[in-house]
């Protein structure tokens, strides 16, 4: 029995790494992909372009103008008029215009409230709303006013709230979705297309070992994938900080991985061609996947979806994975997210096992 | 004058030459057959000729000459081509109507009284007049070669490219192409290239051109190349064992004198000659007896009444057969008359609708039933599907341990197989690297590795060069011989159908005949070989 | 140009399209996309689960609280823990900030002492965390001003910010737009791709190679059909912007819609390239994905405004079409410039150019012979 099982996995591996097209696609997938999201995407403002116009005649304004510096802002660029200023923020030049009237230094030396008008691109809203609160506090240290209440704020886990990892991680858990959807599916179809699905049949060996054992082969692939991720491009490349157990985290993924692999039986239970696998993983992971909280935690989502998103099993894996890199979370209190991949894991591998097994 | 004139044609793949300085001639109204083969260069000439694939040299039809697929465009509205390949350039989603409207419409055909009366004939010599609106995907492989074949001629091409049009066709569709072909070069004066598998067909051709490792060896019509193998054709002798010399089909053959016959060659004894001539080692074939000692009995398998339904459509209806040890027994029939559903019936693949299933006299009712029968059965499918990402080796090893096999049994089997069926050279490539042929004999392998009491074939043939299938038949005489094993085999060449003990012949799912070879000869005087029984069943 | 020959694929194309039912994805998956990302992703904060550690219970941090508790912005609970048990709900995710005021907290402030509120954020989600800790400070700055009214010393500054174009700072208006050019540069380009290379590995491309069609009338044969269908997805995601988005439009629509078919020739070109040089349906499926969908995303604007990239992105988003179209996209829905804006003009100019020029190449690259 087991010398079968492991014949079985045996020749998916080797398979596997001939397969040298989807061999190149994982390791893309779990390597320069995850980079290029994880160094390519800086939500936080940087390098915001600012422009003004100024009618004052300077003092006061170029010495708030000189606050604004780098990392956050490039050097501001002058305009002559409001016109010339708001065309440039609508030319995409500029994200943030500020405009002096002739009132501000006078206003401010006589001790009146000097009102500074700033104008936002708000179709990137996000940005320029972050960009103003940056603006608030550096005038509010250059008026000096001596508030009386302070904040001392903390950015637990992730002292310079650094979106590298963030982003970085959200992608490997999506690619480990995606493959462990994949390539389960393809496994069983490859056959199908390849016309060896009739000599597989044909083996004296019992379908449900060949299922788990052509299964479980995916799963170890996922899992060195995974581990290659984490070493060279977590820690490797965006130096992650790795709060919690390691081991937490390879566990809580084996048990994912075995979840999905029961959505990839059943993808390979109704499709003919790999390409139908593509089309079918695709619908059904991409719900999956913005359902999850990758993107917006679940609890600011509609209500309907958040009630959704209690059956994605990607929810789950997600809060459980951040809560092991970042929050550093006891084992024991991982509870939840381990009870939540079991449940749905057992049900959708379940599933997916009897509607696959109907084919043999 | 020439119609068709060829100069000097190369085609290269990148370092490989697919056919080298080939050069031939042909006029309005023949017809030129190209045997060889698989990987003999006939496809790659036939694409330069057609003007979708680079060559060197020259091509010139009717005074316009072409070096590249580009100039070809000048000549594209006289050329019809059809490609290798069951249903290549068919939609499976259009019916029929749709594809010679489509096939009509982007070669810009007038749509005039002309055109649909030619339309009409061509689909009522193809038999698909009741079939327009049925879908390409659904129709048998016969009939979407015939399909292919009338949407190719719609434009009345004068220079007809077909390259295997037959392979994988039953003779009935096989005989009815051929009367479509005849029609068209007496009516229309058309120039038609054709290759093909099947010596018969090649027979009756004005021209055959004898492809060998990209080159052309021998062109000349039928009698011709015949006579110029005679001498070397003589009949059935155990050869010398140091001296080269290879029998087969009744006939040995030998570039020394023999002690023995003459005997007349056909068109096969190009090929053996040929590879005599190139020194050509043809290893014989030599298989050990069984290492498991199992008592086979008599009957060795029995179906009763097998029965399968998909919807309303009966796809085997009520069929008795009954494999002995020792035996051959030949499945043919038409495309879609029901043997591969017959044939995965038997192999436990499909569940079986009514009737029963006996093997070695025990019942087959169970998963687990089905699981014993598995282990003792062996199974060559039609394109030797094996794994085409593991070496030879690994493919082989793989199965053993399926079968629950020691690693060093096996090993051992594997290394003895493979040095009688002369592959040892190739273990460790891949599949996909390897010519038909040698893959035909690992699969075998992998179909024996076990010592199975039966043997299933499903077409194993097709496509198959002569040598290589000569030798595929040796292996399974001796296999017959030695290990008493059951054999059943689905083919299309009927030729082949005479070296089986017993023909069974399915039409529309329903069994016609089960006979010896023999007998079926003494009820059928008439007949010259097989081919004739065959169509006279389905007439 | 044989239009009997053209009409003859489209035809083909289309029923072919209906039969294999991949018409489903043709108008699924833009429709899919843009909801389950226009869904999906929130870059505004709402609900954030504050805990609030009172330990003054005094008028003062009473009325803190409570402008927390006005705020949509945040989900408050007030406690009575001890700070290391509200931290260890941070770790259990069941709360995303703590806040703690100290016990001195209305004592000081009457005094005129300065006083520190505590502030925990959980960082696991960085970018969240930038904002939550805006807001929180926005919230604390507005309530001490209101405490302290009079009590301002002279010379303030005061922010007067005007959103231009999306006054209510809406999330939807800002990521809605971006989306329909993503969607609209993938969904075509997976479609062309797909119709060439199919003929390819099914072998019916013999029938292009094999006969004296043209390869200008091979493209536009297979070009239109998805040029068709596409095109009425152009339609179906303005209705979902602006019915189920409720993003507002203000300029042309004839300009939107214009630009959005051109933005499609340049997508089937891409696809149209894609199938030239791959020859499976699975390899092509998987090469347009990468080529399309990444720099679509980073591109667009949506993540990361073009003017705030480094020098090296900046470049590369000019050189995609994405954001051309986009900068053209958000104009007809939030600022309706339309054509008098001269970048409008030249934007378009350069669309125009694209298309011409990935159609010329597929012209030219694609070969009437096996390769």
């Amino acid at each position: 029995m087991m010398r079968v099982f492991w014949t079985i996995v045996a020749k998916e591996l080797i398979s596997f790494l001939r397969s040298w097209g989807l061999l190149a696609v994982v390791l893309y997938a779990l390597t320069l992909d995850v980079y290029i999201a994880g160094a390519g995407m800086q939500i936080k403002p940087r390098n915001v372009a600012i422009g003004y116009v100024d009618h004052t005649g300077g003092g006061i304004s170029r010495k708030i103008l000189s606050r604004l510096h780098g990392p956050e802002f490039v050097p501001p660029q002058r305009f002559l008029s409001q016109k010339a200023l708001s065309d440039a923020i609508f030319n995409k030049k500029i994200l943030v215009g500020i405009l002096f009237d002739e009132d501000f230094e006078k206003d401010y030396r006589q001790g009146n409230t000097a009102v500074m008008n700033v104008l936002l691109d708000a179709t990137a809203a996000s940005q320029s709303f972050t960009t103003l609160g940056y603006l608030q506090s550096i005038i509010m240290d250059f008026s000096k006013i001596d508030f009386p209440v302070t904040v001392k704020s903390h950015k637990l886990f992730n002292e310079n709230a650094d979106n590298h990892t963030f982003m970085a991680l959200s992608e490997m858990l999506s690619v480990i979705t995606m493959l462990s959807i994949l390539l389960p599916a393809m496994v069983f179809v490859k056959e199908k297309e390849e016309g060896t699905w009739d000599i597989m049949l044909l083996m004296p060996i019992d379908a449900k070992l060949t299922i788990l054992a052509k299964s479980f082969s995916q799963v170890i692939i996922i899992m060195v994938g995974t581990i290659i991720c984490v070493g060279f491009v977590l820690f490797g490349s965006f130096d992650i900080s790795m709060n919690g157990s390691f081991w937490a985290f390879v566990l809580l993924t084996f048990f994912y991985i075995f979840t999905t692999a029961g959505i990839g039986l059943f993808v390979a239970a109704v499709s003919k061609s790999i390409l139908q696998v593509a089309q079918l993983s695709m619908i059904i992971m991409m719900p999956l996947i913005f359902l999850s909280g990758a993107w917006t935690p679940v609890y600011a989502m509609h209500p309907v979806l958040e009630k959704l998103s209690l059956i994605s099993p990607l929810r789950y894996y997600i809060e459980g994975c951040e809560s092991i890199f970042y929050r550093g979370t006891a084992f024991i209190d991982l509870w939840p997210y381990f009870a939540g991949v079991l449940v749905l894991g057992s049900l959708l591998y379940w599933y997916g096992f009897r509607k696959i097994g109907k084919l043999f | 004058m020439f119609d068709l004139e060829l100069k000097n044609v190369t085609v290269h793949y990148k370092d490989i030459v697919a056919i080298n300085n080939a050069s031939l001639e042909a006029k309005h109204g023949e017809i030129i057959g190209f045997i060889g083969a698989d990987g003999a260069g006939k496809s790659s000439l036939m694409h330069a000729i057609a003007g979708v694939g680079r060559f060197k040299g020259e091509i010139i039809y009717e005074g316009t000459d072409y070096h590249s697929p580009k100039e070809a465009e000048r000549i594209k509205e006289n050329i019809g081509l059809m490609p290798q390949g069951i249903g290549l350039v068919l939609y499976e989603t259009l019916t029929v109507g749709e594809h010679l409207e489509f096939f009509a419409a982007i070669r810009n055909l007038k749509k005039n009284n002309d055109f649909f009366t030619y339309k009409n004939k061509l689909l009522q010599m193809a038999g698909l007049l009741h079939f327009v609106d049925r879908e390409a995907g659904k129709l048998s492989g016969g009939m979407m070669q015939k399909l292919s074949l009338i949407c190719t001629l719609l434009h009345r091409p004068k220079l007809l490219i077909l390259d295997e049009p037959t392979t994988g066709v039953d003779p009935l569709s096989r005989m009815e192409l051929w009367e479509i072909l005849d029609d068209i070069r007496s009516s229309e004066g058309t120039i038609i290239l054709v290759s093909t598998a099947y010596m018969q067909e090649a027979a009756k051709m004005d021209k055959i051109l004898l492809f060998d490792e990209g080159e052309i060896i021998a062109g000349g019509s039928s009698p011709e190349l015949i006579d110029s193998v005679r001498k070397y054709t003589y009949e059935e002798v155990s050869c010398d064992n140091d001296k080269v010399c290879f029998s087969f089909d009744k006939r040995s053959y030998a570039l020394y004198p023999l002690a023995a016959k003459y005997a007349e060659p056909t068109l096969d004894a190009l090929f053996f000659v040929n590879a005599l001539q190139k020194k050509h080692t043809l290893p014989t074939m030599e298989i050990g007896e069984r290492q498991s000692t199992v008592t086979i009995p008599k009957v060795v398998m029995e179906a009763k009444a097998l029965t399968k339904q998909f919807g309303d459509f009966v796809a085997n209806d009520h069929i008795d057969m009954q494999l002995q040890s020792a035996q051959i027994v030949g499945l043919l029939g038409a495309n879609g008359a029901g043997k591969t559903t017959f044939i995965k019936m038997l192999l436990g693949l499909y569940p079986i609708d009514e009737g029963e299933l006996y093997l070695l006299g025990k019942p087959i009712l169970s998963g687990n039933d089905r699981r014993e029968l598995k282990a003792q059965i062996g199974y060559v499918s039609q394109h030797f599907a094996l794994y085409k990402e593991m070496t030879v080796r690994e493919n082989l090893l793989y199965f053993a341990r399926m079968h629950a096999i020691g690693t060093e049994t096996a090993l051992r089997r594997i290394e003895k197989y493979a040095s009688a069926l002369g592959y040892l050279q190739y273990m460790d490539a891949l599949p996909g690297e390897l010519p038909l042929g040698i893959n035909q004999r690992f699969s075998i392998t992998a179909a024996l590795l076990h010592e199975p009491v039966i043997l299933f074939l499903d077409e194993p043939t097709s496509g198959v060069d002569t040598i290589a299938r000569a030798q595929f038949w040796q292996i399974l005489e001796m296999l017959k011989v030695k290990w008493g094993i059951s054999i059943l085999i689905t083919t299309h060449y009927m030729s082949e159908a005479e070296y089986c003990d017993r023909v069974v012949l399915l039409k529309e799912g329903v069994k016609v005949a089960d006979e010896y070879v023999d007998e079926l000869y003494r009820q059928h005087p008439h007949a010259k070989n097989f081919e004739e029984i065959f169509l006279e069943y389905y007439q | 140009m044989r239009a009997g020959v053209i009409k003859a694929y489209i035809l083909k194309e289309l029923t072919e399209l209906f039969r294999t039912r991949l018409i489903i994805m043709v108008y699924l998956m833009p429709s899919m996309i843009l909801l389950l990302f226009g869904y999906g992703i929130r870059m505004e904060v709402t609900h954030a689960r504050i805990v609030i550690l009172d330990y003054d219970q005094s008028h003062y941090s009473q009325i803190l609280t409570s402008k927390f508790e006005d705020s949509i912005y945040f989900d408050p609970t007030v406690m009575k823990i001890e700070e290391s048990k509200a931290l260890h709900l941070i770790k259990q995710a069941k709360a995303d900030m703590i806040l703690i005021i100290p016990s001195s907290f209305e004592k000081r402030l009457i005094h005129g002492q300065k006083t520190e509120i505590g502030l925990f954020v959980d960082a696991a989600f960085p970018t969240r965390a930038t904002t939550m800790e805006s807001y929180v400070q926005g919230v604390i700055f507005q309530a001490s001003t209101e405490v302290g009214e009079g009590k301002l010393p002279k010379g303030m500054i005061t922010l007067n910010s005007r959103n231009l174009f999306n006054q209510a700072m809406r999330d939807e208006n800002a990521m809605v737009p971006g989306l329909i050019g993503l969607v609209l540069l993938v969904a075509p380009a997976i479609l062309s791709a797909l119709l060439i290379v199919k003929e390819k590995e099914k072998g019916t491309i013999f029938n292009f190679y094999a006969s004296p069609i043209r390869k200008h009338e091979f493209i536009i044969a297979k070009l239109t059909p998805a040029f068709l269908l596409h095109s009425l997805n152009i339609f179906i995601l303005f209705l979902w912007a602006t019915y189920l988005f409720e993003v507002p439009f203000r300029g042309s629509f004839a300009l939107y819609w214009f630009a959005g078919e051109i933005y499609i020739l340049i997508s089937l070109g891409i696809g149209m390239l894609i199938s030239i040089i791959t020859r499976s349906q699975i390899a092509a499926v998987v090469l347009t994905v990468i080529v399309t969908l990444l720099p679509g995303f980073l591109y667009s604007g949506i993540i990361l405004p073009i003017s705030a990239m480094d020098h090296e992105s900046y470049i590369m988003a000019h050189l995609f079409p994405v954001m051309y179209y986009n900068h053209i996209l958000y104009d007809t829905f939030l600022i309706g410039e339309g054509l008098d804006s001269p970048t409008n003009q030249l934007y378009l100019g350069i669309l125009l150019l694209y298309a011409f020029i990935l159609l010329m190449l597929g012209t030219l690259f694609l070969k009437k012979e096996l390769r």
